[in-house]
C-alpha cells in the first residue's frame, strides 16, 4: 500500500534525536518561563533572538567535530544560519543530494539550504541541489500541509532558478510554468483560509508545516505580492494560535493531532511556536524537531505586538468563535468541504473548546475538551473529554483515495497505531454531536447498531485530584485550579489505560489515566467546569452541580435539557440545532472569526486583530497590513 | 487500423489472438504498476524500486521509467510505445521518450489520478480518472480539460476509465455512483449502471468487445453484453466483501478472475456462470488487491502484506513470483508495439 497518511514531522520530533542531545536544550529541561508579558519591545525582541540562537546553537552542536560529513539537513541549516562551517556544509550537501528525498518534507529543508547557502555553499554544492531538483520526482502528497510545503518550495526554487526549460525540472515544466502553478495554488489556499476557514485548523504538529512555508515566502519571495502574502498568512496563523492557547499550550479541538499530544496537551510542535514567539511555555524536545527550519529564518520576522499580547496578556474571560472547514472530501459526502463551527471559552484557569461534531479529518481529529492550566505543563495530562472511537473504511474513503480495506490496515502501521483500537481517544465520529455554551459541553452520541466499536470513551486523567463518582451520577474532580463535573448519560465502567511509547512500533505502557467506557449506542456526556476561586470549597462546587436541573432521554433520540452553572437552559437533541434559553443556534450566521481579539466576516479576506488599543488589519483584498493604536 | 464495426473488431482481435497463440508467440506485452514500499513516508528516500515493470521473456520483471511509489495505472500510445502515461499521487505523468524524461501533465487542480486510458482509434485522446471526476485531452495530455457533463455533482469519484476499442470516443467510467458511458469523447456522459458505492473496475472482453464486466464495492459483479449499455448481475459472486478488480484471460474465453480483499481470488471457467474460491496456497487472510492474467494465461494475485503470486493452472496452485514484497495496482496487457 502506498504510504499516504503520515508525515515525517512527528517521527522526527520523537525519534530523531538522542537522549544525550536533550541535555543541551536549556529551555526544554530548565524551569518554566514566566507567563507574564514582557512590556518593552526591545526586551521582547532580544529575548526572541536569544531563543532563536538557543535553537541554532543546539542543532549546530549536533555535528560532531571530527566527522567529515553532516547527514542531518537540520544541522546544515543551523550552521548556514550561523554562517559557519560552510566548507563542510558544502561537502555534506553534495553527499546528501546524491540520495534525494521524495516530497515536501525533503523539498522545504532543501529550499532552506539553497537560500541560506547563497554566498556560502560552493558552486558544486549548489549545483548538486539543482541537479536533485531536476532528476528526482517529487511527490506532492495528499494533504493541505503537504501542498503548502510543496508549492512554497517549488515557488521559491523556481524564482531562484528562473528562465530554465522544462528539462531542467523534475516536473518537466519550465521555471515559469512551475512558478505560475505554485503561485496559483498558494493564492487559492490563502483564499480558502481567508474566506471559509482553514482546513487543517489548529493542528498540534502541522502548524509548522504551514508557518515555516509562510515564513519562507515572507522572507525570500522575490515577488513583492507573494512576500506580503506570506507575511500576512504567518500573522494570521500566529494570531489564531495565540487566541487558542492557554499559557502557551494549544488546547481545544484540532483537525490534526496525535495520541500523545491529545492528552499531554503541551507535548506538541505547537508549543515550540508558543515558546519561540511568546516565550510563555517551554519548547518540546529537540525544539519540536522541525523547529530548526523556522528558527533559522525567524530573525527576519517580527511578531506584531498585538498578537503577542493576545497570547500573554489577557485580563478577562472571552469567547472566540471561528469558522473552519474539513479536509477535502472525495466521496461519501454531498459536500466537498464541510464547515466547522468552533467555539473557545478562555479563562485564566482553564479553557473549553469544541466544534459541532462530525468528521473534520478522518484519523487525527479531536472534537472537544476542557483543559486546565498548570504551573508546568510538561508531562501533565491536563484535559478531559469523551469521544466515539470509530474505525471505518467508509470514513477513510471520504478523505483518502485508496481502496476501502487497505486503509485501516495501513494507517495503523504508519504512525497512527490507535486508529483501529477500541480504547483509542483520538478521532472524530459521524455519530457525535457537540454543543458548548461557555464552560458547559454537551456531547451526544447516536451510534447505529453494527458500528465497529459501539461505545464511547471518556478520558479521565491520572492528574486529576479528588476524583469522586457521586451518587447523583456526576463524577467530580479537580485539575489545577479548576473544578470539573463529568456526567456520563449511560452506565459505564472505568478501565485502566495504556499509553503509547512509540507511535511507530505501537508499543504501549501503563498509564495512570483511566478510560470511562460506556457501551450504549445512544449516549452522551455533559461536562461543566468552574474556577476553584468561584466556590468556598470542592464540596460547594459539588452541591451547586447537583442542584442544576437536568433532564435526559436517550431513546429513541438522545435529548438533554440542562441548566448550566452559568444559568443558561440548554437543550440538545441529536440531529437538531441546539437551543439556548429558547433560541436556536444559527450556525449559518457564524463569522470567520468573532471574539474580542480576532474578527473577520465570512468571505471577507480581511482579519482584524485587536488587543486593547492595538489593532492590526490583514487585508488580502488589497494585500495591505494596517496597524493603528486606537484612541 | 481496426474497423469501427464492433463485431468485426472482435473477430479481428479473436483472429489475431488465435494466430498469436497458435504460433506460441504472445502478441502482447505484459506490464504491471507495482509498489514495493518498505517503511516509506512522504519525503524520505525511496529505497526500493517502484513503478512500471514489464515481464521479460525470461520471466524477470524489468523496471521502466521513473521510481514512483504512488503509481496507480499506466497506458501507452498504441502507435508508439515510447509514449507512456502513468497516474499517481501527483496526477498524470507522460513520457515521450520511452521513460527517459517525464512531464507532469496536470496542474494543482487535479491530483491523485486513479486511472488513464488512451483511445486506440484516436491516440491523441487521453482520458484521466480523478477522485473528483474526469479530465480529457485531445493533444496527448499536453492540455487537460474537465469533461464532466452528465456526471453527478457529487459521486463522480472515478476509479477506472476504459475506452471501448471498437469505436473512437466511446468510453466507460467507473464512479462512486455507478458506471457512466460517453459516446462522443466525453462531451456528455450518461449513467448506465447505478450503484450506491464505488465501481472499482471495468474490463472489456478481449474475445467479444460487446462483453464488459464491472465489479463494485458492495453490489457484486455485473456483466454487459451490449457494449456497456445494459447490465445484469453475475450470479454466484458473494456480496460480503468489496471486489477490487476483474480480469479476462486472453487465452481462454471462458476464464475470468476477481480479486477481493477478504474473498481473495475468485475464478470462473464457464464465463462467469459459476465462481470458485482459488485461495489454496495464498497467504491467509486473503487480502488480494489485484488479479491479472498474462499473455500466456498465467494468473497473478497481488496479496497486500505479502507479495505477488503466480499460478500456471488458473489458481489451483500458487507460488510466489519474483517481485518480492510488491503490491500491484495495475496489470496491463498491451498489444506489441510496432515502434
Amino acid at each position: 500500500m502506498k504510504t499516504k497518511f503520515l508525515s515525517l514531522a512527528v517521527l522526527s520530533a520523537v525519534v530523531g534525536f538522542s537522549a544525550a542531545s536533550l541535555t543541551a536544550q536549556p529551555s526544554f529541561s530548565g524551569p518554566m518561563p514566566s507567563t507574564k508579558p514582557v512590556q518593552r519591545a526591545d526586551l521582547r525582541r532580544a529575548a526572541y533572538f536569544d531563543r532563536i540562537d538557543e535553537v541554532l546553537t543546539w542543532r549546530a552542536g549536533l555535528a560532531k567535530p571530527g566527522d567529515p560529513l553532516i547527514t542531518d539537513m537540520g544541522v546544515i541549516v543551523a550552521k548556514l544560519a550561523r554562517r559557519e562551517d560552510a566548507e563542510r556544509c558544502s561537502r555534506s550537501v553534495i553527499a546528501l543530494m546524491k540520495e534525494p528525498g521524495s516530497g515536501p518534507f525533503w523539498m522545504f529543508p532543501t529550499t532552506c539550504i539553497a537560500y541560506l547557502g547563497r554566498g556560502q555553499l560552493t558552486p558544486e554544492a549548489q549545483a548538486a541541489i539543482r541537479t536533485a531538483w531536476r532528476t528526482t520526482l517529487q511527490l506532492r502528497g495528499d494533504t493541505e500541509n503537504h501542498w503548502a510545503m510543496y508549492y512554497t518550495s517549488l515557488y521559491l526554487m523556481s524564482e531562484l532558478y528562473p528562465d530554465e526549460p522544462p528539462g531542467a525540472w523534475y516536473s518537466g515544466k519550465s521555471s515559469a510554468a512551475n512558478l505560475a502553478e505554485a503561485r496559483e495554488y498558494l493564492i487559492h489556499w490563502m483564499d480558502l483560509a481567508t474566506t471559509i476557514g482553514q482546513g487543517e485548523f489548529n493542528p498540534t504538529h502541522y502548524i509548522g508545516e504551514y508557518a515555516i512555508p509562510m515564513l519562507y515566502l515572507a522572507t525570500w519571495a522575490k515577488n513583492p505580492a507573494m512576500r506580503v502574502r506570506g507575511h500576512m498568512m504567518l500573522d494570521w496563523l500566529l494570531a489564531d494560535h495565540a487566541s487558542t492557547t492557554l499559557r502557551g499550550v494549544l488546547r481545544g479541538p484540532n483537525a490534526r493531532t496525535d495520541d500523545t499530544s491529545l492528552v499531554e496537551r503541551w507535548n506538541a510542535l505547537a508549543s515550540f511556536f508558543s515558546w519561540i514567539m511568546f516565550g510563555n511555555t517551554p519548547p518540546t524536545a529537540a525544539y519540536g524537531g522541525w523547529g530548526i527550519y523556522f528558527a533559522a529564518v525567524a530573525k527576519d520576522y517580527e511578531l506584531p505586538e498585538v498578537i503577542y499580547r493576545i497570547a500573554t496578556d489577557r485580563d478577562a474571560d472571552y469567547v472566540q468563535r471561528d469558522l473552519k472547514r474539513t479536509r477535502r472530501r472525495w466521496r461519501n459526502s454531498d459536500v466537498s468541504m464541510a464547515p466547522i463551527y468552533k467555539t473557545s471559552y478562555m479563562r485564566a484557569d482553564y479553557a473549553v473548546g469544541s466544534y459541532q461534531g462530525g468528521i473534520s479529518d478522518p484519523i487525527q481529529a479531536h472534537v472537544w475538551d476542557v483543559t486546565w492550566a498548570v504551573a508546568d505543563p510538561r508531562g501533565v495530562h491536563n484535559t478531559m473529554f469523551s469521544m466515539h472511537p470509530i474505525s471505518s473504511a467508509y470514513d477513510m474513503q471520504m478523505y483518502f483515495t485508496e481502496l476501502p480495506d487497505q486503509m485501516i490496515k495501513g494507517v495503523a502501521k504508519e504512525g497512527k497505531p490507535s486508529y483501529d483500537t477500541p480504547d483509542k481517544l483520538l478521532g472524530s465520529s459521524r455519530f457525535e454531536q457537540v454543543f458548548q455554551d461557555l464552560d458547559t459541553v454537551i456531547a451526544l452520541y447516536a451510534i447505529p447498531p453494527g458500528t465497529r466499536f459501539p461505545h464511547i470513551n471518556g478520558f479521565i486523567s491520572g492528574d486529576l485530584v479528588g476524583l469522586t463518582q457521586d451518587g447523583s451520577g456526576w463524577i467530580f474532580a479537580r485539575g489545577g485550579d479548576t473544578y470539573l463535573a463529568y456526567r456520563p448519560l449511560a452506565p459505564h465502567t472505568m478501565e485502566p489505560m495504556m499509553k503509547y511509547k512509540s507511535m511507530w512500533t505501537g508499543e504501549r505502557t501503563a498509564s495512570t489515566d483511566q478510560r470511562l467506557v460506556s457501551p450504549h449506542l445512544n449516549n452522551g456526556t455533559i461536562v461543566q467546569a468552574a474556577s476553584v476561586s468561584e466556590f468556598k470549597d470542592f464540596a460547594a462546587f459539588q452541591t451547586a452541580i447537583r442542584a442544576l436541573p437536568l433532564k435526559v432521554k436517550l431513546d429513541p433520540t438522545p435529548t438533554v435539557t440542562f441548566k448550566t452553572l452559568r444559568g443558561k437552559t440548554v437543550t440538545c437533541t441529536y440531529g437538531a440545532a441546539p437551543v439556548v434559553d429558547g433560541k436556536k443556534i444559527d450556525y449559518a450566521a457564524w463569522k470567520l472569526f468573532q471574539g474580542p481579539y480576532l474578527n473577520a466576516e465570512r468571505d471577507s479576506r480581511r482579519l482584524t486583530i485587536t488587543h486593547g488599543a492595538l489593532e492590526r488589519v490583514l487585508d488580502f483584498n488589497t494585500l495591505t497590513i494596517t496597524d493603528r493604536v486606537k484612541p | 487500423m481496426v474497423s469501427s464495426t464492433p463485431r468485426f473488431a472482435g473477430l479481428l482481435l479473436g483472429f489475431l489472438l488465435s494466430a498469436a497463440f497458435a504460433a506460441a508467440v504472445p502478441a502482447y506485452d505484459f506490464f504491471i504498476c507495482a509498489n514495493i514500499n518498505r517503511n516509506y513516508v512522504i519525503g524520505s528516500k525511496i529505497v526500493t524500486t517502484n513503478g512500471i515493470f514489464q515481464r521479460a521473456a525470461s520471466g524477470d520483471w524489468q523496471h521502466l521509467g521513473y521510481n514512483d511509489t504512488g503509481i496507480s495505472a499506466v497506458a501507452f500510445d498504441p502507435r508508439d510505445r515510447n509514449v507512456i502515461y502513468t497516474t499517481g499521487n501527483n496526477g498524470l505523468w507522460r513520457s515521450l521518450d520511452g521513460g527517459k524524461s517525464w512531464r507532469m501533465c496536470n496542474d494543482w487542480t487535479m491530483t491523485e489520478a486513479r486511472d488513464v486510458a488512451v483511445d486506440p482509434h484516436a491516440p491523441d485522446h487521453v482520458y484521466l480518472a480523478l477522485p473528483d471526476g474526469l479530465a480529457a485531452s485531445t493533444d496527448r495530455a499536453q492540455t487537460l480539460v474537465r469533461r464532466e457533463n452528465g456526471l453527478p455533482a457529487r459521486g463522480k469519484y472515478a476509479q477506472v476509465v476504459q475506452v471501448d476499442r471498437t469505436r473512437a470516443g466511446r468510453v466507460l467510467l467507473g464512479c462512486e455512483r455507478g458506471v457512466y458511458l460517453t459516446e462522443d469523447g466525453a462531451e456528455f456522459w450518461r449513467q448506465v449502471l447505478p450503484t450506491k458505492e464505488m465501481v472499482l473496475d471495468l474490463q472489456q472482453s478481449p474475445h467479444d468487445p460487446q462483453v464488459w464486466l464491472a465489479v463494485t464495492q458492495s453490489v457484486g459483479a455485473w456483466r454487459s453484453t451490449d457494449g456497456g449499455v445494459t447490465w445484469a448481475k453475475l450470479p454466484g459472486v458473494p456480496l460480503t466483501h468489496p471486489l477490487y478488480n476483474v480480469t479476462f484471460d486472453v487465452t481462454h474465453p471462458q476464464r475470468l478472475a476477481i480479486g477481493s480483499w477478504g474473498l481473495g481470488v475468485l475464478a470462473s471457467e464457464d464465463g462467469g456462470q459459476t465462481w470458485i474460491d482459488r485461495n489454496a496456497g495464498l497467504p491467509d487472510p486473503h487480502h488480494v488487491c489485484r488479479v491479472g492474467v498474462d499473455p500466456t494465461g498465467q494468473l497473478y494475485a497481488s496479496v497486500v502484506g505479502a507479495t505477488l503470486f503466480v499460478s500456471a493452472d488458473f489458481g489451483r496452485t500458487w507460488k510466489p513470483d519474483s517481485l518480492a514484497g510488491s503490491v500491484v495496482n495495475k496489470f496491463l496487457i498491451q498489444p506489441k508495439s510496432v515502434k
